[in-house]
């Protein structure tokens, strides 16, 4: 008679792995932080202290943030919106070269600020500045042109008792 | 004559892609995660442009509350006194030459206390900071 012994199948199993699986899933996914790592770059001037460039306040657009938020664009009130850009467009177009300056109230929030430099940010930027042609047909080509070099100086408070006072 | 039960098939749940698709899933969570450096809960200011900021950076945190915490991006953060921000940013730039500094401070916050870390920034010879912002949703551009 022959015996045939009822070996089982060999198999690895399996069926914890998709426990393990899905708990590692579980665990990344609880980790994973889709931080927001994205903002507005914003390069320091260089610090030379024999070379500092001077700006005057007089040469240049002073736009001031009060402690409320509020924007006074050369002692102008404005928006932040497209006013300011529509301000500063023939400015600078008449001189590229012209800097904006940034001089927040310090009681003022820096939210507003990031705001103000956000807007003029964007004017250097082709992308960004199709969206505001569309609702400025009065700047010019020329003048959307020269925005493009806006130099954006945001000085600090030391910086001001040093150099303007 | 008698009738043979037929050979019915078990019913099987196909579960042998599953693993496939978990094990993908692990994947994709191991590389996307991001072990926060910094996280100091902030109502980041909004805004419409946002660039994308380098992995490996500095983060300078400010609260409303007027507390400053700061990591050079290798270990968690740990708050300082305004004073110190100016060797702390030194130690970044000796130690990590070229590496930005992202500022993550509250959009409530006075600007005196950012204008002092910016200033201490520019001390310390810190040649590129992000100024750390959510994305504007509602009011796209502001009223015209």
């Amino acid at each position: 008679m022959k015996l045939t012994k009822n070996t089982p199948e060999p198999e690895i199993p399996t069926s914890s792995m998709a426990d393990i699986a899905f708990l590692l899933i579980v665990y990344f996914m609880l980790t994973a932080t889709f931080a927001a790592t994205r903002g507005l770059d914003f390069a320091l001037p260089k610090e030379d202290d024999n070379q500092q460039t001077e700006i005057e306040p007089e040469d240049a657009v002073l736009i001031e943030i009060d402690p409320a938020g509020n924007v006074q664009v050369d002692k102008k009130a404005m928006e932040i919106n497209g006013q300011i850009l529509e301000y500063l467009a023939p400015k600078l177009q008449a001189n590229p070269k012209k800097p904006v300056i940034i001089q927040p109230n310090p009681k003022s929030p820096y939210g507003t600020m990031v705001q103000v430099f956000d807007l003029l940010r964007q004017g250097k930027l082709i992308e960004r500045q199709l969206i505001w042609r569309e609702k400025f047909p009065e700047i010019s080509e020329e003048q959307w042109e020269a925005g493009k070099n806006i130099s954006i100086s945001i000085p600090t408070q030391r910086e001001i008792d040093q150099f303007w006072n | 004559m008698r009738i043979k039960p037929r050979h019915t098939q078990q019913p099987v749940i196909p579960t042998s892609s599953m693993a496939d698709i978990a094990f993908l899933l692990i994947v994709f969570f191991m590389v996307t995660v991001t072990y926060e450096k910094d996280r100091t809960q902030v109502e980041l200011p909004k805004t419409d442009l946002r660039f994308e900021i380098p992995k490996e950076v500095a983060y300078i945190s400010v609260t409303t509350n007027g507390v400053i915490r700061v990591t050079n991006g290798e270990e968690l953060s740990s708050p300082i006194d305004i004073a110190d921000v100016v060797s702390f940013a030194s130690n970044v730039v000796s130690q990590f030459p070229g590496r930005p500094i992202v500022i993550k401070a509250d959009g409530a916050v006075d600007y005196e206390k950012v204008d002092k870390v910016i200033d201490s920034l520019k001390q310390a010879k810190v040649e590129l900071i992000y100024l750390l912002s959510d994305q504007k949703t509602v009011d796209r551009g502001g009223a015209v």
